[in-house]
């Protein structure tokens, strides 16, 4: 049995890696404050009002978040790589995020510009409304075309065209928001609160444990689809059920933290390989602790690497990511001629 | 009630693409639909497999309408195999296998140590047990389709669908993929339905086949219907030549081919029933000692070449295993061209190195004397005989069999056959000769011949004023035998056609000429026949018994010369009335005298007259001269 042996060793590190980054994105920060400090404040018996403070309502859901949203990201991409039956298929390279976030842009603007409040909530259903635009769109491609790189290709061009429209409503917002608004729809992961954390939770984890519901036709369907069928999945249902969760998880995703890129691609990828398999029972769990992870990391980074200055997280998600996307693509091109 | 039959099930995709589809399918049976391309043969499997919505009609399986079941039921009813390998990562061929134990897992589809046990029997029984723990992307065609095949094992079903499992299969996939599914159907019991484009492996493959053509679809054929030249030709749209060029083996046996040339036309040859005696042994001892029946045998007849032709069948039988080849004159067509020449073959394991052969049916039976074979025996001569022998003798050896074999010969067809031959006037009853020295039949058409003889003669012309001529091939073995010394004159084979010879010898200006020949065609020069082919005069025994009577015989011996079967038996007759010398000496004037008023003067000629059994028999006044002549240089 050395399979579950080397599963039980991988799972045991990515919970370790992920409480480690946990306990770093805690203690790191702008404001230095002492590791003594820090566990004092978590155990309850801080006398600091401020050092409380910043760890409870800044890094805390900050953390919390991304542990959510990188488990959420991660999840959403290997399922469309199981649905399109594809490695590199991801929510931003397929420009589902970019659809969520031309919807979340334009809905930010109209409401800031009308003076309304835009909630947590508005924003997810827009965003999700637009990650669905996006992914019928891509849908409808995909029925013509079977070459999955032209299928990239147009996801990356309505990720431009949606970039271009977002950059047009940007310019007829005022000024006070511009600023809100560009950091947004950078990606990041800044400005958190436990009201955000609260609402994304309630999304994001019944969308985990209904995928993890899932992973048995899921295994089923990496077969192909027919097979699938011929063993009693009920295949519609099911394929309307894996593109409204992994549109809802992209959406939520997008509607706090902005556009996210390649975590989607990167991680389900890393995963499979620290498992050495691919049966979704064992990868979505390792999905959901291996995002986790990976967003506290690049979260780190984005904001201790030039610190005071934040960095997007997408330009760090991006110099991991996008190397491992390139591999992918150069492996798969190979394969192909080898057939 | 079939377990899986359709009734006016009519398929296709939006519309009907074929209609009034009444199939069935029994458990244990391997079911082969067939057809051209794109006539909608996946599209009938689709439908079968639930896949595909009906476009009328119903599809029942073990008799339930397959719209009534769930998807869940039906998977554990039902197998699909599709053609295309899905391409997985990080998966080993267990856990492809073992995809198929979904419909029996529970909610995450996690194995029990039952399911686990259920693939591992699985893969055991398409032979891929080796392959449990290998990546299924690192394994050969041959292997991923077995290990598909046991996926589909594992759902436990009564149905099993294959769509076009050989595709991309070497030859080696293919027999192993073939051998699964019949130990599928027969072990455990299931009914399967294959798509195949390969007429020969669906022919191998097939227990009841049905013939999809965007015309319509046939009701269950048998193997013999389905694959019979015209339903194959008309369900493809195969033009006769088409079908021959694809099919040659099965419309058109393989020809011998081996030509002869004769003035501008090439004739064919053929080969004897000898040879075909020889090669039907051959066939029935190599499935007797290797079990399997060959698709072609062969063997190097006396004359040099070699004659490969496949049997019209080769099967076992209670006794042992009989072939039959069919005789084959080539573009000389006689009374046995046709046939088949059956041979079948027992082991004898205590009678080591031997043969006995014997006649069946429509082999003649020895009646009179003086024939190739004592009286009672069967009419096949020592020739065939011993190339039975030696065909026997060598699969034997290839097989390392050490034990004998009892032939039996029959041919299909003899006796009746054998009213058109000389052989009931012979002695000879019941049925055909098997002959043949050279175990080929060289061409014998009448101008063809006459052309090529007269090719050959002015050849000869060309190195000589001198030149033998021999009727047939007995008189060759002689002359190599016997007259060594003379292997500087051309020789010609000359058939029965002497007196054409002759008058083309005089035409090509010989100055002498020796014919050199068996008693049983020469003899007939005696009485002036220049034309010795038994069609056209026979007198052998009349001119033995006229000339023994001026010697001197009497009554009795005429008597017995008249109903001598051949001129072997006159002489023998001759010998025990002690007139052989005077009787042949008087022959031999008569046929000098012949050969001369056909000669007219233009060049001296002689003959030399000698039997197979007796040897020498004597030579004409002319021929002593030309002997001494030619033997001095």
């Amino acid at each position: 049995m050395h399979n579950r042996k080397r599963l039980t060793i991988a799972y045991l590190a990515m919970a370790a890696a992920l409480l480690v980054l946990l306990a770093l994105n805690l203690f790191w920060g702008s404001v230095a404050l002492s590791p003594s400090s820090v566990a004092a404040a978590l155990l309850g018996r801080g006398q600091d009002a401020l050092t409380a403070n910043i760890l409870f309502q800044l890094r805390l859901p900050r953390a919390v978040m991304a542990v959510l949203l990188g488990a959420a990201l991660s999840v959403a991409g290997y399922l469309l790589q199981t649905f399109f039956a594809n490695p590199i298929a991801g929510p931003f390279v397929m420009g589902i995020s970019s659809g969520a976030k031309l919807a979340v842009a334009l809905t930010m603007v109209i409401f800031l510009n009308r003076g309304w409040l835009t909630t947590s909530l508005t924003l997810i259903l827009a965003a999700f409304a637009g990650a669905m635009a996006a992914m019928l769109f891509v849908l409808a491609v995909a029925r013509r075309v079977q070459r999955m790189s032209i299928l990239v290709i147009c996801g990356v061009m309505i990720g431009y065209i949606c970039s271009a429209i977002t950059d047009i409503v940007v310019a007829f917002a005022q000024d006070s928001n511009i600023v809100n608004l560009h950091n947004w729809s950078m990606g990041s992961f800044s400005g958190m609160m436990w009201g955000n954390a609260a609402t994304a939770a309630v999304i994001v984890l019944p969308c985990l444990a209904a995928a993890f519901a899932l992973s048995k036709p899921m295994a089923a369907y990496q077969m192909g689809e027919s097979y699938a069928a011929s063993v009693g999945v009920p295949v519609r249902a099911f394929s309307v059920a894996l593109v409204l969760l992994s549109s809802l998880l992209a959406a939520c995703v997008t509607a706090f933290a902005g556009p996210i890129s390649f975590v989607g691609i990167a991680v389900p990828h890393l995963v499979k390989q620290t498992l050495g398999s691919a049966k979704p029972l064992h990868v979505l769990p390792g999905c959901a602790l291996g995002g986790a992870a990976f967003c506290l990391l690049c979260d780190l980074i984005a904001r201790s690497l030039f610190a005071p200055t934040e960095l997007s997280i997408s330009s760090v998600t991006a110099v991991f990511g996008a190397p491992v996307v390139i591999w992918l693509l150069v492996r798969r091109q190979r394969g192909e001629a080898q057939r | 009630m079939s377990y899986c039959e359709t009734h006016a099930l009519a398929v296709g995709y939006s519309a009907p693409l074929l209609q009034d589809i009444a199939l069935q399918a029994e458990r244990g049976k391997i079911l082969v639909l067939i057809g051209p391309n794109g006539a909608g043969k996946s599209t009938v499997l689709k439908t079968l497999a639930g896949q595909l919505a009906p476009q009328g009609g119903a599809v029942l399986l073990d008799g339930q309408s397959l719209t009534d079941y769930t998807p869940a039921a039906r998977a554990r009813k039902l197998a699909l195999m599709l053609p295309h390998t899905p391409r997985t990562e990080l998966t080993t061929c267990f856990e492809v296998a073992a995809a198929g134990r979904y419909p029996y897992t529970g909610r995450l589809g996690i194995l029990t140590a039952a399911d686990k046990a259920a693939v591992r029997e699985a893969l055991a029984l398409v032979q891929a047990q080796e392959l449990a723990d290998r990546d299924f992307t690192r394994i050969s065609d041959g292997q991923r389709q077995r290990v598909l095949l046991a996926r589909a094992v594992c759902q436990q079903p009564e149905l099993l669908l294959l769509d076009e499992p050989t595709s991309f299969l070497d030859v080696k996939g293919k027999a192993e993929l073939m051998e699964s599914l019949r130990t599928l159907a027969r072990e455990r019991n299931i009914a399967i339905i294959v798509t195949l484009h390969e007429l020969e492996l669906a022919r191998k493959l097939a227990d009841a086949v049905v013939c999809v053509s965007p015309r319509g679809v046939s009701a269950v054929l048998t193997p013999q219907e389905a694959f019979a030249e015209e339903n194959v030709r008309t369900l493809f749209g195969l033009s006769a030549e088409q079908y021959a060029a694809l099919f040659g083996k099965t419309a058109a046996k393989p020809k011998f081919e081996h030509y002869i040339r004769s003035g501008q036309k090439l004739l064919r040859c053929g080969y004897t029933t000898g040879t075909c005696a020889a090669l039907g042994a051959a066939g029935a001892a190599r499935l007797l000692l290797t079990g399997r029946a060959p698709e072609t045998v062969g063997l190097r007849t006396p004359k040099g070449l070699v004659v490969e032709v496949a049997p019209q069948f080769c099967r076992l039988t209670a006794a042992g295993a009989e072939c039959a080849i069919v005789k084959d004159g080539g573009d000389d067509v006689d009374a046995t061209t046709g046939l088949p020449v059956i041979a079948a073959v027992a082991l004898r394991p205590d009678a080591p190195h031997t043969v006995t052969i014997d006649g069946g049916v429509g082999v003649g039976r020895v009646t009179k004397p003086g024939l190739d074979q004592p009286v009672g025996a069967a009419a096949i001569n020592h020739v065939p005989r011993q190339m039975i022998a030696e065909a026997l003798h060598r699969e034997a050896e290839a097989a390392g069999y050490d034990g004998g074999f009892a032939v039996v010969i029959s041919v299909d067809g003899g006796e009746e056959a054998a009213k058109r031959t000389f052989n009931p006037h012979l002695g000879v009853e019941g049925g055909l000769s098997v002959l043949g020295t050279s175990g080929i039949v060289e061409p014998m058409s009448q101008q063809a011949l006459l052309d090529s003889l007269q090719l050959e003669i002015h050849q000869a012309a060309l190195r000589s004023r001198r030149l033998i001529l021999a009727p047939g091939n007995y008189g060759l073995d002689y002359l190599a035998e016997n007259l060594k010394e003379l292997r500087e004159i051309p020789v010609v084979k000359i058939s029965n056609f002497i007196g054409d010879a002759l008058d083309m010898a005089a035409s090509e200006q010989f100055e002498q000429v020796l014919l050199v020949g068996h008693v049983g065609k020469l003899v007939k020069l005696a009485g002036g026949i220049m034309n010795t082919h038994s069609r056209q005069a026979d007198c052998r025994t009349e001119l033995f018994c006229t000339h023994a009577a001026l010697c001197g015989a009497d009554t009795v011996t005429c008597r017995a010369l008249m109903d001598a079967a051949t001129t072997d038996a006159c002489l023998a007759v001759l010998d025990g009335a002690g007139l052989r010398g005077p009787v042949m000496a008087s022959l031999l004037d008569a046929i000098q005298t012949h050969l001369d008023r056909r000669a007219a003067g233009a060049f001296t000629v002689g003959a030399v007259v000698f039997s197979n059994r007796s040897g020498p028999l004597g030579q004409t006044k002319n021929a002593d001269t030309l002997l001494k002549m030619w033997k001095e240089g």
